[in-house]
């Protein structure tokens, strides 16, 4: 182990620069932080999380590579590897087939995960650990045997015809396909059936009393023939498991089946462009609109939030009436709003959800760009709006809202379904609406590591979302919902698995075009409707925004989609009448946005309600006085003392008051009179309904999302690497700190000359105040400089060291 | 962007702007699969309900077409949920098929398994069924060939309407023929009455006056065999057979009326709701009329109405012709889908705008007059008690001055002045010197009266609202209602379209209703605006100053 991992380290060191640059491009995380030498990268590019990883972003094919490689004794060459894949193939061994045979061995040592020149490739240190199982095969008769006791090894071998007592032993019989022929060929084809039940995977199966020792000539059952032929392996009382020599022979010698080099082309509907765009415009429409209905109805009447956090399912059901959608979609325009904060908790406990201020920042925009904030947030949200509904392991309800419905592979596995879509079909004129099941089988080619049914459901959850917000229009991608993807996500399918979820976040410039596509397909904003003698209006289209917030306020609306239908009532007008409106500027206002003359009952409606509105009258007052004698009250009207306490003489014997009723009293007895408290009947208490809103805007957390680093840090952290490479394997004491003046110059100088050591790989001297305050002196070799420090490599120290850059006194050059 | 007149909401409601050039070709394209549901001034509602594509289906659209109906006419984006629906919807329908087999008689078949064995596990059609042929797995199942009706309404609730392909029985023979001597059958008609047929049982739509009795007329003479008629009431049970002796070639003698009074059985009968669902001692006393004769054709009037007990014995018919006629599919019950399974899907529905330019059908204009209550009145209103409340601002006196000023207005036309309360159609009897019918008046005086009306020697009747049902009622060009709740859409647009009909010089007819203001009558009259308004009447109101000012 010590050799392969030094032998790697070896490789390692013996690649370009170039090449490792590539390599931690594909792999950022081997450089967080930079390791100090090219052995630090080893061992972490051969740890297991490191591996694990990488392996969980190859494509079937690819993966299928390095299983083979881990289940082959190393090294193999080149030849012999691609004949062993060859046979696994479900199609013929085209030149399809040798030229992405090629590229994945190269991508493979590009990656690190395969190393050695072609005449002796080798999986890298830590891949055979991280496969178990690969390719669903057994472990090796060698470890599968380990834990038998010698008497029972010494059966088994005896009775495959050789002699020892060791589990290495029995291996090297079983490696010879010869003599598993024999065995295999020597038992009922009961027992032969069993095995090939195991052949292809899961290698482990359940008997009872797996650990009953039986010799090859008394067995009896076809388990017991298998067990004592060592064809099966006991690894418990009640489970066997197929050993790996045997799994490869009943394979007939190969590791796969059905392999197919590149990924299965995608089924579907084939849709036309305008057509695909037309339709997620009218659902990006739809959906931005839903939002914003939501978002008015909950600053009115906000629902209230649950103890355990979350919205009850009769908030969620209402929102799905008032919206006109069923549950998960109303549940989808919850968790949207949410998401991008437009709406939250007004407080910890007892609060409400309501809108923030950040919606009325929103509502205000146009509406593409509204969609556009809408749909990206879908994109990055780690939130999974599918599962409201479902039970968690405890059985409790998962409500919308509610804290738990965060999965971190959501915005993953959007972005890769997505990528598949923009994948699809000829983007420009026809592009396809995949299946499901097409979607699916074509992102376990992808990420064949990556597969189970609850990724399954996620992407049956995308897919319908996409639609349901305008992503993508009759099941194919819209134009503005490729906008929105990283740029990779558009390319082909293979490499994008690599730059894995760091692209999703992006919605800078995305975002832009985004809106730019999507503008033209939206509706234009309508200043007419059509009104009918059936008291109606009829908005063809979505209004402007003065009059539709007129028409909202003097009728009702009946229902919604490409057109909204109001419907004008005495109730409806009255709120007109009193918002201010007066009969005249209404029928003034009608006629003015009606394409036709004002229906005669409707104009009668109008008047006839303003007729009788405002006859009477009512107002707030907080206290009353009156009198029989109205003479007293003249006298009270008249004080001057009584002015603060902003009195009105309603009728003769009435004044109403705006101060409290104790206050009046009290200073009505300080003016002399003697007035008595009456009881609180006769008060008039008004309520009004509030628009509320949170105080301050969200805690809104920033989308977990990977960025990969740029290629000015890569180059700049190989360059560490190489440096401390250098130094660790010359094994440089630490050079002595350098005499003289500690160096000293202006900050702007010192970050210019900084720079440019780091651009020419020169060395530097620099003065620097260590933690404890000390003027130190040091030789260095600068890497990089981001964020107020300096990572280089220190001459001084011999490692690579960060330096706070307010600390750097001084730089000056090294005279050779 | 397209332009088209048609704007899909997300309730399923489909709006046509039709003032829009292209909204007669939108219409004549989603009339098989969408409802009218409101018919206002310058847009039309429809709706698009499973049974509308269900009927659609029948008629021979398919999904694509609906589909591409929507696509072409919409003026948005149609969402992808609703095609995705319509498409599902539509395939649902015809998976199962009732067939005639030569062995087993009425069998139900499929070519979908899954369907099959779906519908085969539901506990209440199990019993309607008979053997499984062709072994366990076969694709159909015998049916007991006296559940027809029931199995297609069962199948129906389970959302698999079935198609019925078993054919009908002839009847018996009985010659018929159209008498077109001085008029001649309406293009529309013609055309519904061969939907009809080529359909082989199914419900024509037509709007109010639009002659449903003729069509129902060609299609007994197509089908040329004993026929029994099913109306509303005696009115229509007279109406039908004076039409009918007009129409076509049948003589009294061969036209029998089955009513409270007659009860005769002739090779066309004609019985009345009413009678067919009388029970005596728990028992349909009348159901031998169905099988009276071996009947070829059954017709159905105001198929909208027609009773819960008529449904369950149709659900016998099944193997005899059925049409149904009416001027809605919409019912106050809701049982559209009783009426889908039982008569039959939609097979004609009239262009209603085209029969309206060709001057068949004209729409009468409503006036509403709002009459102010006196100070006093108002008093008196405000202290009613709340069961008396409405009496007494329908009969407010106020009112009568207003109906003479309205009866004065039409000084040459003949006016019926139609009231619920009898002190009040007494009391404007006496003011405008006209008799007045109500419920207590003899048929011989009520005959009489309704004669002299006719023959233009009474120029103005006063009748109760109970007159307006009971009794075969003049037709007249003006119609003034003084009081009277607004009842079920069905009941106002049947009292409306019996009393109004097309002036014979052509223009519409004149219907006034009398409200006081500031009542609860305002709130029916409110009801009846909008009623009017959706079926596309011109609708206004006045102040009943204006109406005494002479205006």
């Amino acid at each position: 182990m010590v050799g392969m991992s030094t032998e790697f380290t070896k490789w390692l060191r013996g690649r370009s620069d170039e090449q490792l640059r590539e390599l931690v491009a594909l792999r950022p995380e081997l450089i967080t932080p930079v390791p100090a030498h090219v052995e630090g990268l080893a061992g972490r590019a051969s740890s297991p999380s490191a591996v694990g990883r990488v392996l969980d972003r190859l494509d079937r094919f690819t993966f299928a590579v390095v299983e083979t490689l881990a289940v082959l004794p190393s090294p193999v060459s080149y030849r012999p590897l691609r004949a062993r894949l060859a046979r696994a193939l479900a199609g013929p061994a085209d030149s399809v087939f040798e030229a992405r045979f090629r590229e994945t061995v190269d991508r493979l040592r590009t990656l690190a995960l395969v190393y050695g020149p072609d005449r002796a490739l080798a999986p890298a240190p830590g891949v055979r650990e991280v496969l178990d199982g690969p390719a669903g095969l057994g472990p090796p008769a060698r470890e599968a045997f380990r834990h038998y006791h010698r008497e029972r090894l010494a059966e088994l071998v005896e009775d495959l015809g050789g002699s020892g007592d060791t589990a290495e032993a029995l291996g090297t019989l079983l490696a010879d396909p010869e003599v598993v022929a024999r065995l295999v060929g020597e038992v009922s084809p009961q027992a032969r059936s069993a095995l090939d039940e195991l052949a292809w995977g899961p290698a482990s199966g359940r008997v009872a009393n797996a650990r009953r020792e039986v010799r090859a000539a008394t067995a009896l059952s076809p388990i017991e023939q298998l067990l004592a032929r060592a064809l099966l392996c006991a690894t418990g009382e009640e489970s066997v498991v197929l050993p790996r020599e045997v799994g490869l022979f009943l394979r007939g010698d190969r590791v796969h089946r059905n392999l197919r080099p590149v990924p299965p082309p995608l089924e579907g509907a084939e849709r036309k462009r305008d057509l695909t765009d037309r339709t997620a415009a009218g659902q990006a429409f739809a959906f931005t609109r839903a939002v914003e209905e939501l978002c008015e109805r909950w600053s009115a009447e906000p629902p209230g939030v649950l103890r355990g956090g979350g919205l009850a399912v009769r908030d969620l059901k209402r929102a799905a009436a008032l919206l006109d959608l069923p549950d998960w979609a109303a549940g989808l325009v919850i968790e949207v709003a949410h998401a991008a904060g437009l709406v939250a908790a007004s407080g910890a406990v007892d609060g409400d959800w309501m809108p923030t201020p950040v919606y009325d920042g929103w509502r205000v925009r146009a509406t593409e760009e509204r969609w556009v904030t809408l749909a990206s947030t879908w994109l990055a949200t780690d939130r999974v709006p599918g599962v409201i509904g479902d039970r968690d392991e405890r059985d409790r309800l998962l409500n919308a809202l509610h804290p738990d419905l965060r999965r971190a592979a959501a915005p993953e596995v959007r972005a890769a379904v997505l990528g598949v879509l923009a994948a699809a079909g000829d983007a420009a004129t026809a592009p396809l609406a995949p299946t499901l099941d097409s979607v699916r089988e074509r992102l376990a080619w992808e990420q064949p590591r990556r597969r189970g049914p609850h990724r399954d459901r996620l992407v049956e959850f995308t897919l319908r979302e996409a639609e349901q917000i305008g992503v993508t229009g009759l099941g194919a991608l819209a134009r503005h919902g490729r906008a929105l993807l990283p740029a990779q996500a558009g390319g082909d399918a293979p490499r994008r698995a690599e730059t894995g979820p760091g692209a999703v976040a992006g919605t800078g410039t995305g975002a832009g075009a985004a809106a730019g596509l999507l503008a033209p397909l939206l509706p234009v904003p309508l200043d007419h409707v059509l009104l009918q003698a059936d008291l109606t209006a009829v908005a063809p289209g979505p209004l402007t925004g003065e009059l539709g917030r007129w028409l909202a306020l003097a009728a009702d609306v009946e229902s919604t989609g490409g057109a909204t239908v109001y419907r004008f009532g005495e109730h409806s007008i009255r709120r007109a009448l009193d918002a201010g409106q007066g009969a005249d500027e209404m029928l003034a206002m009608l006629e003015r946005h009606s394409t036709t003359p004002v229906p005669q009952p409707l104009s009668y409606l109008v008047t006839d309600v303003a007729r009788r509105h405002g006859r009477m009258r009512v107002g707030t007052a907080s206290s009353y006085i009156r009198c029989d004698d109205p003479s007293a009250l003249d006298e009270v009207m008249a004080d001057r003392r009584a002015a603060p306490l902003r009195l009105r003489r309603l009728a003769p014997t009435v004044i109403a008051s705006k101060t409290a009723r104790a206050t009046l009293v009290d200073s009505l007895r300080a003016m002399g009179y003697a007035p008595v408290a009456e009881s609180l009947e006769g008060d008039v208490i008004i309520t009004r309904l509030d628009v509320r809103r949170t105080e301050g805007p969200p805690q809104l957390r920033a989308p977990v999302t990977a960025v990969g680093p740029d290629a000015e840090v890569i180059t700049a952290a190989v360059r560490a690497v190489r440096a401390g490479d250098a130094a660790h394997r010359a094994r440089r004491k630490p050079a002595a700190a350098p005499d003289g003046q500690v160096p000293r110059s202006p900050a702007t100088a010192t970050i210019g000359a900084l720079r440019e050591a780091i651009r020419q790989g020169s060395q530097v001297w620099i003065g620097y105040l260590d933690s404890q305050g000390n003027a130190t002196s040091r030789i260095l070799e600068p890497a990089r400089m981001e964020g107020g420090y300096l990572t280089a490599y220190d001459e001084t120290r011999a490692a690579v060291h960060r330096f706070a850059l307010h600390r750097i006194t001084g730089v000056a050059d090294i005279q050779p | 962007m397209a332009d088209g007149p048609l704007i899909v909401q997300s309730d399923k409601t489909l709006l046509l702007e039709v003032d829009h050039e292209q909204a007669d070709a939108c219409r004549k394209a989603i009339a098989p699969f969408a409802e009218l549901e409101r018919a206002p001034e310058h847009v039309h509602t429809y709706r698009v309900t499973p049974l509308a594509l269900w009927n659609a289906r029948a008629a021979g659209h398919d999904a694509e077409q609906v589909i591409d109906a929507l696509i072409t006419h919409s003026r948005y984006p149609v969402p992808h949920a609703l095609l995705v629906d319509i498409a599902e919807t539509m395939a649902r329908y015809g998976r199962l098929r009732l067939e005639k087999h030569p062995v087993h008689g009425l069998v139900l078949t499929s070519t979908d398994r899954a369907v099959l064995e779906e519908v085969l596990r539901s506990k209440k059609i199990q019993p309607l069924l008979g053997e499984r042929l062709d072994g366990a797995d076969g694709g159909s199942v015998a049916v007991h060939p006296s559940e027809r009706g029931n199995i297609k309404q069962l199948l129906l609730k389970l959302g698999w309407p079935a198609e019925d392909l078993a054919g009908y029985v002839d009847g018996e023979h009985h010659p018929i023929t159209l008498a077109e001597d001085g008029w001649e059958l309406r293009s529309y008609q013609r055309e519904a009455a061969e939907a009809f047929w080529h359909g082989g049982s199914g419900v024509v739509v037509l709007p109010c006056g639009a002659g449903k009795t003729i069509v129902g007329a060609a299609a007994m003479a197509h089908a040329k065999a004993t026929t029994l008629i099913l109306v509303t009431n005696t009115v229509s049970a007279h109406q039908w057979k004076q039409e009918l002796i007009k129409r076509t070639s049948l003589t009294e003698d061969e036209i029998g009326e089955y009513t409270g009074t007659k009860k005769e059985i002739r090779p066309v009968t004609i019985a009345t709701y009413q009678v067919m669902t009388t029970r005596r001692q728990g028992a349909y006393r009348h159901l031998e009329l169905f099988d009276a004769r071996d009947w070829g054709l059954v017709i159905y009037d105001e198929v909208h109405l027609l009773p819960a007990p008529i449904f369950r014995m149709t659900a016998d018919l099944q193997a005899r012709r059925r049409v149904g006629l009416t001027a809605t599919l919409v019912r106050e019950d809701g049982r559209e889908g009783d009426v889908f399974s039982l008569i039959g899907p939609k097979r004609y529905d009239a262009p209603w705008k085209d029969m309206e330019n060709q001057g068949w059908i004209a729409p009468a204009d409503c006036v509403e007059v709002r009459v102010t209550l006196t100070d006093d009145e108002r008093l008196a209103y405000a202290m009613a008690d709340a069961e008396e409340r409405y009496r007494f601002c329908a009969t407010t006196p106020s009112k009568t001055r207003v109906t003479e000023a309205l009866v004065n207005r039409h000084p040459d036309e003949q006016v019926l002045v139609i009231g619920q309360y009898i002190d009040q159609l007494d009391e404007l009897g006496e003011h405008l010197g006209a008799p007045v019918i109500k419920g207590d008046t003899k048929v011989k005086e009520r005959e009489r009266l309704f004669q002299a009306f006719r023959d233009r020697e009474i120029r103005v009747l006063v009748v109760s609202k109970v007159a307006n049902f009971s009794i075969d009622l003049p037709e007249a060009s003006v119609a003034v209602q003084v009081s009277g709740t607004f009842g079920s859409r069905q009941e106002e647009a049947q009292r409306l379209g019996r009393v109004l009909r097309p002036k014979s010089g052509g223009g519409g007819a004149r219907f006034y209703s009398v409200v006081s203001r500031d009542t609860v009558d305002q709130e029916f009259a409110a009801h009846r605006q909008r009623f009017l308004a959706e079926q596309g009447y011109a609708y206004q109101i006045i102040d009943a100053d204006d109406v005494l000012a002479g205006d």
